[in-house]
Order: C-alpha cells, then structure tokens, then sequence
C-alpha cells in the first residue's frame, strides 16, 4: 500500500506538467524528448489503470490454462508450425487491438481508408 | 567524434576547407551534418553524412554511386560531391552531397501545404519520381544491392524476429501469412525502399529531393509505392493515404503517367509485409534499449509503439481476407 496519490493519478500529473509547463519552455533539441517521456508517462498510467480484462483469450483459444507469457510462445510455436487454431486471426486482433488502444487511444477506430 | 577531427576529415575528402555549421540530425546509423563548404569560387552550403560506427549494410561509395546514377535518370537527389569508406583520421564512411532547401521535418510538410490539390500535386511528384526510379535496369545498380524477393523478404524477417526478446504471435501470423500469399512474381527493380515522408525535401513547389538511399535494393517496385502509404507515416491524416498528404489516386496517376505499372495485389502484399518489417524494426529499437546498446528514450518508446503496426498488418490481412 502506497500513500496518496496513487500511481495512475501522478503519471498523469507528471504527463501533464511536461506537456503543459516544461516542453513550453524547452529548446527545439530537447523539446522532442520531454514530449516523449510525457506521452509514455499517459501510456503507463493507462497501462495501470487497465483492468486485466481480455487476458484469457489466449487460453481459450490454445485450450489449456497457463501464464500469458507461456500461453504467448505456445501460440507463437503453434503459428510458426502451421497449426494456428481457425479463430487466430481473430483472437491475435483483438489482443494487438487492446494493446493499440492503451498505447494509442483512438487508433483501432479506423474507417477501412 | 571530435568536430575538429571531423571538419579536418571532411576538408580532405571535399579538396577545400570544410567548416561544420550545424547538425541536421543524429540517427542511430549516421549523423547528418550542416557544412560549407569554402571553394576557391566562393562558400557553398552542403550536407556531410558520417556514419557512427554502428553496423552499415554496405559501402557509402556504393550508395554515392547509386544517387549518381539514378540521379542521371531522373530520380531527383542531391548531386554528391565526394564520398569514402575511409574518412581521414576518422576511419569511418562518409559523404558529402549538396544541400536541398527545402522542408523534410513532415509535420512542417504537412503544415506548409496550402490545400489538398498541392498534397496531391506531391503525391504525383513522388510517384513520377518512383516511376523514374523503377524504369532503371535492375541490372546497372552496384553489387552491393542486394536482390529482395518476396521470398527472400519473409525469410529475412523471420530471421530479424527470432533475434527478439519476446515471442510476437502478431507478427508471425503476418509473416506466415506473407509466405503463403507471395504476389504473382515480377522483374526487379531498383528500390528506394525507406521512400516515406520523412526521406523528401518539399519546398513550395513541391518535391525537389528524396533522402536516405541507405536501404536501397533490387525488388518488387510496389515496396516502394506501399511503403509511402503506410499508416504509420501519415500523421495521423487517415484520409490523405500518401504521406498524410495526398490522395491514393494521385500517386497512381503520377506513377502510372511517368510509365509505371501499378499492381495492386503486390501493392497490398507489400504493405503486409513492411506492416511486419516495421513492427520488428520498432522492436529491435526498443531491443537495444533494454541491452543497453543505447539510452535513447526515443528508441525505448518505440517498444511502445509496435501495438500500432500489429494492428496494422492484421487488419490489413482481415480486409484482404474477406
């Protein structure tokens, strides 16, 4: 247990304060860097707050329980070998989807252009 | 690198005093210098490009050697002034070219454009210049330049994507899918292979420059064409599919009315395929980073940034799938 505020509410307090405060003031050279490090302090935080939801989709579609890092190289073999199960694409869509979304809100909405 | 050292270098190998003005840009392969040049017939502003040591895919004389010739066809490029694999009492390669005014940061591209008929005027320009560039002989480009097949591709890559920390299923299934979907086979050509925008120097009139020959190679001209289009490199403009600039038809016409042939299958194969090439690029970037080869924050970030690509290649294959 940690004190106020959490972790979630300070990256994006510390996202803000670049981007608003710091980057303003910043050369051309650096300014590029801080706007950066503002962005991956919203992508973390995102990270975070993400609920755990959708991490089973790997099990259901190999068929057995097990660790998402092991269930991802079990996946990965069954892909290089040839043996995808037939909802693959699927399932790999919506995992890159959930990723996408947290690193990049609003990317996955795409209107088929 | 001392700038001394540097300026010394660069004196030798242009034949007059070198004086370094400023920096363009430090890449992870290269810097880029502002330089000028003092000639007997007065000062002349240039760019030095030496690289940093890291790993080069092949002879910088080969490359000043390609910019000459498809510069004589054409293409437009700086015209190279001097260039070594050796820079004196540097030891690392090196060359000189001349300086293109213009705009290459692509958000000021974008910016600087008045409507969306100049965006697509530079899509037509980009696409007569990948015309130019794919009517060369394959055969006349230098050794060093590899051939590229699409089978060629997916083993490549499959190789560049063991070498990763982690498992990608993502990229594995685009590459699988690459493999079984390799597009009806065609002649080589001469392939710019990183034609983006990012690698073009615009100036009000459009197109005057295409950069950064470094990944040059024989293959399926489409590459060219679907590289330019990819998502990644529009900024966030989804409706100008050509560099976040211009329309997709423009850059077929431009192409197409400079005597190229558009196929679209190998178009969509291609775009699959450097979806895949970027996503494991990023990557390795992000790679280096936790193997301390580098403490670029930016690198790091572009771990971050491979959800983007994978999203990118599979629903790119979903589209072509259905």
């Amino acid at each position: 247990m940690h004190d106020d505020p959490d972790a979630v509410t300070l990256l994006e307090a510390m996202a803000a304060t670049l981007a608003d405060r710091v980057v303003p003031a910043l050369h051309d050279g650096v300014q590029h860097e801080a706007r950066i490090v503002a962005n991956l302090c919203r992508i973390l935080a995102r990270e975070l707050a993400e609920s755990g939801a959708d991490l089973d989709m790997f099990a259901a579609l190999i068929g057995h329980d097990g660790q998402r890092g092991d269930l991802t190289a079990e996946l990965d073999q069954l892909i290089a070998s040839g043996h995808a199960p037939p909802e693959t694409l699927a399932v790999l869509l919506a995992d890159v989807t959930r990723r996408a979304e947290i690193t990049k809100p609003g990317y996955t909405f795409t209107d088929g252009t | 690198m001392e700038p001394d050292a540097a300026a010394a270098g660069l004196s030798e190998l242009a034949g007059c005093p070198v004086t370094i003005t400023g920096a363009a840009s430090v890449g992870a392969q290269r810097s880029t210098l502002f330089v000028d040049l003092e000639r007997p017939t007065g000062v002349e502003s240039a760019v030095a490009q030496i690289s940093t040591g890291a790993v080069e895919t092949r002879p910088v004389t080969a490359e000043a050697a390609l910019l000459e010739l498809v510069g004589r066809h054409g293409v437009p490029v700086p015209t190279v002034y001097a260039a070594t694999d050796e820079l004196p009492g540097i030891g690392l390669p090196a060359m000189i070219v001349s300086r293109a005014r213009g705009r290459t940061i692509p958000r000021h591209i974008l910016r600087a454009l008045p409507d969306r008929d100049a965006g697509d005027n530079l899509a037509r320009q980009c696409g007569a210049a990948l015309a130019a560039l794919h009517a060369i002989p394959a055969t006349e480009a230098p050794p060093a330049f590899e051939e590229v097949s699409p089978t060629r591709f997916v083993e490549l890559q499959t190789e560049r994507l063991e070498l990763l920390a982690r498992p990608r299923p993502a990229i594995r299934y685009g590459l699988r899918w690459l493999g079984d979907n390799e597009p009806a086979p065609v002649d080589s050509t001469i392939v710019h292979g990183d034609l983006r925008n990012g690698n073009i120097v615009v100036d009000d009139g459009g197109l005057i420059a295409v950069l950064d020959w470094e990944v040059a190679q024989r293959s399926d001209p489409m590459q060219d064409l679907a590289w330019l289009c990819l998502r990644t490199w529009r900024f966030g403009a989804d409706d100008r599919p050509v560099g976040g600039f211009g329309a997709f038809d423009a850059l077929v016409d431009g192409y197409e009315t400079a005597g190229g042939t558009f196929r679209q299958p190998a178009f969509d194969w291609w775009t699959a395929a450097r979806c895949a090439w970027w996503a494991i690029g990023l990557a390795a970037q992000a790679l280096a980073f936790t193997t301390g080869r580098t403490d670029a924050i930016m690198l790091a970030a572009s771990g971050r940034r491979v959800p983007e690509l994978e999203f990118d290649l599979l629903d790119h294959i979903r589209r072509i799938d259905h």
